[in-house]
């Protein structure tokens, strides 16, 4: 049993792609392809400490986190269209209505 | 069913919560006068029937009282009402003299523009609700109240024609005149409630040299509400108002109500010695001065105006004199011939279309009832029995004279004569002799006269409810003996006598025998002092505070204005809409967080 040491580096490298992703991509795709990379890395942190533990509780919030991610990437798509509707294109620098 | 003292207030209350609330009933003065007129009429008969019950053997006591501002077990004041057979009086004279002058009112002033009718009819309906709540106040915060609140409807009646500068400038003044005044009442109620904890005009347990302190402090407020040399100069100016506002608030009812504080207030005076000699002398030397000022004046409702500071002054006197019965009666008969006399002076403006006296003349042919119902006032004021004024300046009298106050019993003995003078060259000069050329007088109508006809009839009758009058104020029958004593006789003589000097006077052609000595005593010198007074003090201090407040204050404002704009530039500059940059700074964000809450390792 060498614990859940590997899981976590796992998801320790997944979330610091998808930041990296949120740092430097300009496409909006992208940019939520980077959300879900680091949503993911977060479920498979739950799944494994769970498991670990003997406890079920983490792969259920787990499973709520998937089900709620599905929502937010709903949300984020339809604003990605809306943006290219917009803009006619989905580079997020094109979109800089809040400039001060 | 509601309880009567509650019905005096509310029937008022509803009429101007109607007027004011309601802009179709605002902007159209009939239906806004028919509301008032039926509040005063509900109000006045819920009075009736509670003085018909003090009068009544078992001597009914409505006292009720709410906590003010209460908080935890203490409470600030209270409020409610005090009906007993002292207010009971005073609720019926202001009831009746107000529906009287509301009635009145309709046919005086039809030809005003509706909204501007509106506006008044609402202000007498809050008059009304103020000076009964004055009245039925069961302590002195109250009547405090009801005190500040007439002197607004008073400013507001007496500037009804504001666009007219000088009738502006008499509403401020009546105004500042009687905030001057009430600044020393209410630096007595708080002395007063500094060292009782409450507003009661119990005297028990005060040391005596704080009674006198509270009482002297409440009576620089009687001296301005009514009137008294040195604060008297706003009351002429008061004449600007419509005349049946000066008949209802500047001669019958508010000027009183200074008067009806001391009465109501009588435990507390009454063991104030100091206060109450002062309190004489000033009454005195108004009674006086006021008279001397009435009879030169040309103006019939100055003239009138002077002659209620004269009255007021007797009435000031006599309570001076320890009297309560005697201020308090001529107070009441007062209300009644004043308010009379004021009303025919409207329906005489009415038909001559001037105050001046000098336009007028002749009128006892063209103003048959007019005639009648003012002179019946005229020789009430002058004290001719078997009218009220002779009853009630009598008793007055005698109380000066028993109380031993030698200076203000001889200048009220004077002020006799002179009112006699006045109001008898005054009735000569209206009625009698040749009406002017151009002017073509008509009565008043129906409307008008009624009211006058049943202050009239009040006029006549009041005189004889003397002994029970006193009765139900003092509570026992001893001052129930009335008589016609020397002092009596002897003011009646007095009266004819002055009576004749006025005719002597308009049968001597005219008034310029008067006019020099008319300049030395008119009254235009304090007037003056008190106008540099308000230049130097008031007009200074205002400059003082303009400046302060344009360029300390507004600096201020402008100092945080400049600096905010400048701040929000910079701080703009952090917004570079790009989203790259945003989420740059969520994840530093969640890093430094991190960072900090994991303890720095």
């Amino acid at each position: 049993m060498t614990g859940p040491l590997g899981w976590l580096l796992l998801a320790a490298a997944l979330f610091c792609t998808g930041v990296f992703g949120l740092l430097t991509r300009r496409n909006a795709i992208s940019l939520l392809l980077s959300v879900e990379l680091m949503a993911n890395a977060v479920n498979l942190n739950l799944v494994a400490l769970g498991f670990w533990r003997g406890d079920p509780t983490g792969q259920v919030i787990a499973l709520f986190g998937i089900a709620l991610t599905v929502a937010e990437i709903v949300v984020g798509l339809a604003l990605v269209i809306q943006l290219h509707r917009h803009n006619k294109s989905v580079d997020v620098d094109d979109a800089r209505e809040l400039v001060g | 069913m509601m309880p009567l003292p509650l019905l005096v207030l509310l029937a008022p209350l509803v009429a101007f919560a109607l007027v004011a609330l309601y802009p179709s009933i605002r902007t159209k003065g009939t239906p806004a006068g028919l509301a008032v007129v039926t509040g005063s009429t509900v109000s006045l008969m819920a009075a009736v029937m509670m003085l018909v019950g003090q009068v009544g053997l078992e001597r009914p006591i409505a006292h009720q009282v709410w906590r003010w501002l209460p908080s935890g077990g203490n409470t600030l004041a209270e409020v409610g009402w005090l009906v007993d057979s002292t207010s009971a009086p005073m609720l019926v004279v202001v009831g009746l003299v107000a529906l009287c002058v509301q009635v009145y009112s309709f046919s005086y002033l039809h030809d005003e523009p509706g909204p501007a009718l509106g506006r008044y009819f609402g202000w007498h309906a809050l008059f009304v609700v103020a000076m009964q709540t004055l009245v039925m106040a069961p302590n002195l915060l109250q009547a405090f109240f009801g005190w500040e609140l007439v002197g607004l409807c008073s400013y507001l009646l007496i500037g009804y024609w504001w666009k007219e500068p000088h009738v502006g400038k008499a509403a401020v003044k009546a105004f500042w005149v009687n905030k001057v005044a009430d600044g020393g009442l209410l630096l007595g109620l708080v002395v007063l409630a500094g060292a009782t904890g409450g507003f009661s005009w119990d005297p028990t347990g005060l040391d005596p040299a704080l009674v006198t302190a509270v009482t002297l402090l409440l009576f620089c407020g009687v001296v301005g509400k009514s009137a008294q040399v040195p604060l008297h100069v706003w009351l002429p100016d008061a004449m600007a108002g419509p005349t049946p506002v000066s008949a209802l608030l500047h001669a019958a009812t508010m000027v009183a109500a200074g008067v009806f504080l001391v009465v109501r207030a009588w435990p507390l005076f009454e063991v104030a010695e100091t206060t109450l000699t002062i309190m004489c002398w000033v009454g005195g030397i108004t009674a006086f001065a006021a008279a001397c000022f009435a009879l030169v004046e040309d103006d019939v409702k100055k003239m009138l105006a002077f002659s209620t500071c004269s009255q007021l002054g007797y009435m000031v006197a006599a309570l001076g004199a320890g009297s309560v019965v005697a201020g308090y009666f001529h107070l009441t008969t007062h209300a009644m011939f004043k308010a009379l006399l004021f009303l025919g002076a409207g329906s005489l403006i009415h038909a001559v279309g001037t105050n001046s006296m000098k336009a007028m003349g002749g009128l006892r042919r063209s103003m048959p009832g007019t005639f009648v119902l003012f002179t019946i006032g005229g020789l009430a004021l002058a004290g001719i029995p078997p009218l009220a004024g002779f009853f009630s300046k009598d008793l007055v009298l005698e109380a000066l004279q028993h109380s031993g106050h030698v200076g203000p019993f001889v200048l009220c003995v004077a002020g006799v004569v002179l009112t006699a003078v006045y109001m008898g060259r005054a009735l000569f000069r209206i009625f009698l002799g040749e009406v002017p050329d151009g002017v073509h007088p008509h009565e008043a109508p129906l409307p008008m006269m009624g009211p006058m006809v049943v202050l009239g009839v009040a006029t006549v009758v009041v005189g004889f409810t003397g002994a029970g009058f006193s009765t139900l104020v003092t509570g026992s029958t001893a001052g129930g003996a009335f008589h016609v004593g020397a002092v009596g006789l002897a003011g009646l003589v007095l009266a004819l006598g002055g009576l004749g000097v006025g005719w002597w006077l308009h049968g001597g052609g005219s008034i310029q025998a008067l006019v020099p000595l008319g300049r030395r005593i008119e009254s235009s010198p304090l007037d003056r002092f008190y106008e540099r007074l308000w230049n130097m003090v008031l007009l200074a201090g205002a400059a003082v505070v303009a400046w302060l407040d344009r360029y300390v204050v507004d600096g201020l404002m402008n100092l945080v204005g400049w600096a905010s704009l400048r701040g929000a530039d910079r701080a703009r500059r952090a917004q570079t809409g790009r989203v790259t940059d945003y989420v740059t700074a969520v994840v530093v964000g969640v890093v430094v967080v991190v960072h900090i809450s994991s303890g720095g390792r």
